[in-house]
């Protein structure tokens, strides 16, 4: 069952035909995880929102499942891409089960009324995520952890091949960061999942991925499996760090 | 869902049905000529269209108990459209100006009409507030583009409402002729003096733009994580918007039309019916509201003419009492919730 899920070439990514980011060749199959590192503004998320097409690409092409991206219709998009996305919704008195459910849109008619088989799907991602005993649980009275996981299992509720999510763990404790990319790992190795994540967390890199993307400057900087990125003082270049000041801080060497 | 949320939403919709006959009952039994409900039943058998009560009953409460009924409903699921649209809760067609604004176009067409001599259909009444709709839709569409809160987005709706009714008392005091104490009477909001054949014109539109609400469901369910996450799922967001606030402006066009501004329901039925059902969901609501908000303007309607009797207060002031503390309600837990 593996097979090349997303292929980019040449893509330049970025706002009103002004590219952020030119020169991208990606290539990523069932089952494999990519990680997008790089400063602020260096352009990760200005990727993955063109990988979920709410951005236009500026040159160049991306393959989705074997087909040009812009040829495939909504509905057979949102069942092969689905999204965790940054930012932290709210929706008033909207309970875990059903944000999972909502999953399911692609798949449901007019008036989106769930049939056996969606509840059956939705039951088994809350189960893959372990939100199942938040089900009638209030969204907006859950934490940082346990939301994301609720907003994960919506998206894999979408029967996805390729699940992209930006910055996902950024606001949760250091167990929840643990906790959610073994979840993700597991999910890749077990339901042939692709996965693209950006991640700010570089000590957490190198091992979950399989590719690394290291974006800078306006192009690719390097890319390539953890152990060739995390090479000498490279990761302290990538990011303008300066030793001393990372001292001052942490107070002993730097790990990358 | 499980079992006991199912239950809940069918005692839910139980007792407001039972509210709405109760309501009907009473408005069809009490006013001037106070009448047993037998007597109501008979009047309204057949065979008895010569009798005095039956006058009163067919042409007088029921048809304006029907029109309570219909464009409470249809006005309280246009606020609930424009709350999913704007994410903001207390958005409604009174508050954003698009009441007023249909109501400045009505009158308009009924005083150049009057002064022509000529009658005005109720398609015609309908088109006219849809366009006054969509003006003042368009003007608040364009500023919330530039505004950022909810609190500034109101102001400007509220601003937009107040030079729409400027325009439209100047419109009405220049107009010269016998019918202006019925357009005054229309202008301040009333279920009164509405024909059968209105009725029907009405009936026909909001069920047409009831059923577009309910396709408009789903979508709204996905909106309520955020546009970026309803796009994610396929959702046609610019076809979205537009759909909706076309169905949204139909509906609180055909009630003014028909009834004048009517204030406050549109905010204050679809936040009751939240708490009521303990749910949010679109395909849920957009009922709920409709039946909820028959019942709300059944009730204030005959407050509206028993209270001071033989008086009658106009339907917005009974609906003002009861909307607005709503209203402020739900500023106040939103300003608790952020304090958390």
């Amino acid at each position: 069952m593996s097979g090349t899920i997303l292929e980019t070439r040449a893509l330049a990514v970025g706002y009103g035909g002004r590219a952020v980011v030119k020169g991208i060749d990606l290539r990523l199959e069932a089952g494999q995880i990519l990680c997008l590192i790089g400063p602020n503004g260096a352009g990760k998320s200005t990727l993955l929102k063109t990988l979920m097409r709410r951005l236009p690409a500026v040159e160049g092409s991306i393959r989705l499942n074997g087909r040009e991206l812009g040829a495939i219709p909504e509905r057979e998009l949102a069942r092969t891409c689905a999204a965790v996305l940054t930012g932290r919704p709210a929706p008033e008195l909207m309970r875990c089960g059903e944000i999972v459910a909502l999953g399911r849109y692609p798949y449901t008619g007019r008036l989106g009324l769930l049939t056996a088989e969606d509840r059956a799907v939705a039951e088994s991602c809350m189960d893959m995520t372990g939100t199942g005993a938040l089900r009638d649980e209030d969204f907006t009275r859950l934490s940082d952890g346990q939301r994301q996981r609720v907003l994960l299992a919506r998206a894999l509720c979408q029967q996805p091949k390729l699940l992209l999510l930006d910055e996902p763990i950024s606001f949760l404790d250091i167990r929840h960061k643990l906790d959610f990319l073994l979840l993700l790992r597991e999910l890749a190795d077990r339901q042939k999942l692709a996965v693209v994540l950006s991640l700010h967390e570089l000590e957490l890199a190198k091992k979950i991925p399989d590719r690394i993307l290291c974006l800078k400057n306006g192009q690719v900087d390097r890319e390539g499996r953890p152990d060739e990125i995390f090479t000498g003082d490279y990761i302290r270049r990538l990011f303008d760090v300066d030793e001393r000041s990372y001292e001052r801080v942490c107070g002993d060497a730097a790990p990358f | 869902m499980t079992n006991g949320q199912n239950r809940r939403y069918a005692l839910c919709f139980a007792l407001l049905t039972a509210g709405l006959l109760l309501l009907a009952a009473l408005n069809l039994t009490t006013g001037s000529s106070r009448l047993s409900v037998s007597e109501v039943l008979a009047a309204l058998g057949p065979g008895q269209s010569g009798s005095a009560a039956a006058g009163v009953v067919r042409q007088i409460r029921l048809p304006r108990l029907a029109a309570a009924a219909l464009l409470g409903g249809a006005l309280s699921v246009s606020g609930f459209l424009l709350q999913s649209f704007f994410a903001n809760p207390i958005a409604g067609p009174f508050v954003l100006g698009v009441s007023s604004g249909a109501k400045l176009m009505v009158a308009l067409c009924m005083i150049f009409c009057l002064s022509r001599g000529l009658a005005i259909s109720s398609a015609g009444m309908i088109a006219a507030a849809f366009c006054g709709a969509l003006l003042a839709m368009g003007f608040v569409l364009l500023a919330s583009a530039r505004l950022r809160g909810m609190g500034m987005l109101i102001v400007c709706g509220v601003m937009v409402g107040y030079i729409c009714s400027a325009v439209t008392e100047i419109a009405v005091a220049f107009a010269d002729d016998a019918n202006i104490v019925n357009l005054h009477h229309w202008s301040q909001g009333s279920f009164s003096g509405i024909g059968w054949d209105d009725l029907a014109a009405a009936a026909l539109t909001v069920a047409a733009a009831l059923a577009c609400s309910l396709l408009l469901a789903k979508p709204m369910d996905a909106c309520r994580l955020g546009e970026g996450y309803a796009r994610s799922m396929g959702v046609n967001l610019r076809r979205y918007r537009t759909a909706l606030i076309l169905t949204s402006s139909v509906l609180s066009a055909c009630v003014t039309a028909f009834a004048g501004p009517v204030s406050f329901v549109g905010i204050a039925v679809p936040q009751l019916m939240k708490r009521l059902f303990k749910s949010a969901k679109p395909l849920l609501m957009i009922p709920a509201c409709f039946l909820g908000g028959g019942v709300f303007c059944l009730f204030c309607d005959l407050l509206a003419r028993i209270l001071f009797a033989p008086t009658e207060l106009s339907i917005s002031s009974v609906t003002a009492v009861f909307g607005a503390p709503v209203v402020i309600r739900v500023l106040l837990s939103r300003r608790r919730g952020a304090e958390e």
